[in-house]
């Protein structure tokens, strides 16, 4: 029987059609969060730089890194894409961004149009990349000012103050203590970012790491498997790891090379000799290497240490090349870099010193007695000023004042040195003089901006008054009355030739100004000396503009000769040197391919 | 209060008083002394009202911590009482003769930690985790990422490492 409530039952639900509704039209008008609510992610994908961080301390694993953009460096081409499955909008990933780039819309919902798919292939994207309604919404969570995941500043660096560095050669820079370091380190947050821009790419983070835990051996052994100039680099790497740190987008650069010396700094005798420790089996096969520079001794350690009979030829009466006969003291003791030769040494590679190839020996005798030559002899021979005068005796080259400090050889500057040139030798130079005693006044083609110098010595030179003018260009050097120097230069104006271009310094007509001096030092670049290419063996080789032709394992055009270090590379700074020298080790050892026991 | 905590103290074999402030204050009691103490402080000394019941789990000491939150009006005063036991077969009195919500704590502590409360209604039954087949997850040996990858099934991970992924792209050779 059918009861009146079944007949009527319609029209209750009918009525109910004309109340308001409990439920909320989400869809069709929809409510916007509040203006900080954290929704769905924007990532500047531009500003991002695929360090990963956000993947790193995402505690649910929302987060995989995938391909966007090419690699290059300081930026791995990688962005962050969000799984919404797994997403719990806790905006960690935001607040430790480390470029700031990733932030997170007010926007909540999501729209998917039919079931037909497997769902775990919807409610997941790359912001920035994959294009969403809410891209430019305004609204949102950002990270509030203030609140700070990251240590952005750097643990300072205790140096001399300048008044104590004046008058000594002493080194300037003291070095971290154990806390100081492990502070520092701590603020690292592991990307890897900086291996790539490392010329040697030196594994950076796990001897960070090792610094971290405090697990020194282990770290200088990290140190070694990419770079066995260590305590050299710790003190005077041009560090370019430094200019891509991730930290160095919102605040200060991890101090890479300063962790690197301290790890090379508290090492013991023990945790040296424990790197010699893993045996080697010597090879029937003998390298010659040209220049005990950093490239000729990073070849030698990486040769020897695969079993190659290593024998280095060096015109000098001592080894490292520009680290000892260039950068003074005060940046670099003798003793730090005298350790890392004996520990190159100690892998059982000969030195031959005061051997001058090309007048002591020929290349014929190294190439035919040897089964492979490497090459890295540098880049030694200054240019000139190119002015009318600049011949005269006084005029002398920065290599010249910095290697006859070395050598011990008495220099007499007079009271006031002009140095012309802004780059580290130039410096470097300067601040050898004013150490000597001298008033010294810089002399710059370009503008302060444009000095290829590293920023941190033209600041120390200030700190130790060195004088600067700039857009100076040189024009003729004159004997004056008293004997001394006359100097002419005149004022240069910055000109855009070609849009793009880097602006070129144009003297300005009629400009003339003059500055007395008693030395001269031209510190504006140097050539390369050819003396060791003589006889028939090198005949091979190709040059091209002065420069020696070669791929880039160092191989030249005779499969037994390769070249490394600052004849052949664009950068020419000790890391670029060592990573040649490694790199030419490991192609010597494919060349050859000598027999080997597992 | 910390004269009534004095005065309760030898009775109820209190341990660990401590008076935060004026109006709370923390004490230790036994499991087996709980419900006479928490009877005599609702019914003598106005506190009248259980705020919570709640645990933590001292993984590294083997045992749960279950704090009973109690608030007397009239004076505006909160105390907290700490009741141990040990982490396997882990049981206690149950409270729902004196306060009625007490059963819902139970049941949500029997469901997260696995704590057996005897003669609380309903105890066996889910909260949340309908059809779990899992131990206790709030238990902190219960490893949740673990549990998760075996259980459900996942979206293909895609994750490239940053240093890894340059070093394929820019310098795979060296
Ligand atoms: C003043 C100055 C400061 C510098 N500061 C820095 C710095 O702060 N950071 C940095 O990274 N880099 C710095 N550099 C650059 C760095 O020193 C060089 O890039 C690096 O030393 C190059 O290594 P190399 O092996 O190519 O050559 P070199 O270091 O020049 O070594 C070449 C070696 O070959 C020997 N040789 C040459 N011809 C022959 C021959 N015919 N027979 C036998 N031996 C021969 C030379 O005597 C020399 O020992 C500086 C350079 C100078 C000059
Ligand atoms: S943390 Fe920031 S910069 Fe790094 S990958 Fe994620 S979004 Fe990009
Ligand atoms: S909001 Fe939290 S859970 Fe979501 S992706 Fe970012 S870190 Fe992961």
């Amino acid at each position: 029987m059918m009861r009146l409530q079944d007949i009527l039952s319609p029209f209750y639900v009918w009525k109910r059609a004309f109340e308001k509704p409990f439920s909320i039209a989400v869809l069709s008008a929809p409510r916007p969060g509040s203006p900080t609510y954290r929704g769905f992610h924007q990532n500047d994908i531009d500003k991002c730089i695929g360090c990963g961080t956000c993947a790193e301390i995402c505690q649910n694993v929302s987060i995989d890194m995938v391909p966007v953009k090419e690699a290059q460096d300081g930026d791995s081409g990688l962005r962050p894409r969000i799984d919404y499955g797994r997403c719990c909008w806790c905006a960690l990933c935001v607040d430790i961004c480390p470029t700031g780039s990733l932030t997170m819309s007010n926007a909540y919902t999501w729209v998917e149009e039919g079931l037909d798919r497997d769902v775990r292939e919807t409610y997941c994207y790359t912001p920035g990349a994959d294009p969403q309604p809410w891209d430019d919404e305004a609204l949102g969570y950002r990270k509030p000012e203030g609140y700070e995941l990251l240590h952005l500043e750097r643990v300072p660096m205790p140096h001399l103050a300048p008044g104590e560095r004046l008058n000594s050669f002493v080194e300037m820079v003291k070095g971290y203590s154990h806390e100081l370091a492990v502070q520092e380190a701590d603020r690292c947050i592991q990307c890897g970012i900086c291996t790539a821009t490392c010329p040697a790419h030196m594994n950076i983070p796990a001897y960070i790491k090792a610094i971290r835990e405090d697990k020194i051996a282990e770290g200088l052994k990290i140190l070694y498997e990419t770079n066995p100039l260590p305590g050299v680099c710790g003190r005077i790497c041009t560090r370019r790891c430094e200019d891509v740190c991730a930290l160095s987008h919102r605040g200060e650069a991890i101090s890479i090379r300063w962790l690197k010396r301290y790890l090379t700094d508290c090492a013991s005798a023990e945790d040296y000799k424990a790197l010699l420790e893993s045996e080697i089996k010597p090879l029937d096969r003998k390298i010659a290497i040209i220049g005990a520079g950093p490239g000729g001794l990073s070849a030698a350690y990486y040769l020897a240490g695969m079993g190659y009979a290593v024998e280095i030829f060096e015109q000098n009466a001592a080894a490292g090349g520009m680290l000892r006969y260039g950068i003074p003291e005060y940046r670099l003791p003798y003793t730090k870099l005298d350790q890392d030769v004996a520990q190159i040494a100690a892998l059982g590679v000969k030195f031959n010193y005061n051997a001058c190839i090309g007048r002591d020996l020929s290349f014929d005798d190294l190439y035919n007695r040897f089964d492979a030559v490497f090459v890295s002899v540098g880049m030694f021979e200054p240019y000139r000023i190119g002015i009318p005068g600049d011949d005269n005796a006084k005029v002398i080259s920065g290599l010249q004042l910095l290697s006859d400090v070395t050598n011990g050889v008495p220099v007499d500057l007079g009271r006031r040195v002009v140095v012309v040139g802004g780059g580290n030798v130039a410096m470097d130079a300067a601040r050898t003089a004013k150490r000597l005693g001298c008033e010294v006044t810089v002399l710059y083609r370009r503008r302060e901006v444009d000095m290829p110098a590293d920023v941190e010595e033209i600041e120390e030179a200030r700190e130790e008054s060195v004088n600067f003018i700039f857009q100076a260009i040189p024009l003729e050097i004159k004997t004056a009355d008293d004997g001394s120097l006359s100097f002419d230069w005149g004022k240069a104006e910055m000109v855009q030739q070609k849009p793009g271009e880097r602006p070129q310094p144009i003297l300005i007509e009629g400009s003339r100004e003059n500055i007395a001096a008693d030395t001269i030092i031209a510190a504006i670049g140097q050539g390369v000396n050819y003396l060791w290419m003589d006889g028939e063996a090198s005949a091979k080789i190709e040059l091209k503009k002065f420069r020696v032709q070669a791929d880039r394992w160092g191989r030249t055009a005779d499969t037994k000769i390769f070249i490394g270090g600052d004849m052949f590379n664009p950068t020419a700074d000790a890391i670029t040197a060592i990573a040649d020298g490694h790199r030419s080790a490991r192609a010597i050892d494919k060349m050859l391919n000598p027999p080997r026991e597992n | 209060m910390q004269e009534l905590l004095d005065n309760l103290k030898e009775l109820y074999a209190l341990n660990g008083i401590t008076l935060r402030n004026p109006s709370l204050a923390w004490a230790e009691v036994t499991p087996e002394r709980l419900v006479g103490l928490l009877t005599q402080l609702r019914d003598a000394h106005g506190f009248t009202h259980l705020v919570l019941m709640t645990c933590v789990d001292w993984l590294e000491d083997g045992r749960f911590q279950v704090t009973y939150l109690l608030h007397n009006y009239t004076t505006r005063q909160d105390l907290g009482l700490h009741v141990y036991v040990g982490r396997t077969a882990s049981e206690l009195p149950s409270i729902h003769t004196l306060w009625e919500q007490g059963r819902v704590y139970q049941q949500e502590l029997h469901e997260m930690f696995g704590i057996y409360f005897p003669g609380s209604p309903g105890l066996g039954e889910p909260m949340i985790l309908e059809s779990w087949d899992g131990p206790p997850p709030m238990r902190r040996d219960f490893d949740t990422r673990v549990y998760s990858e075996e259980t459900y099934s996942h979206r293909q991970r895609t994750h490239h490492e940053p240093e890894q992924h340059m070093k394929d792209r820019l310098y795979p050779e060296d």
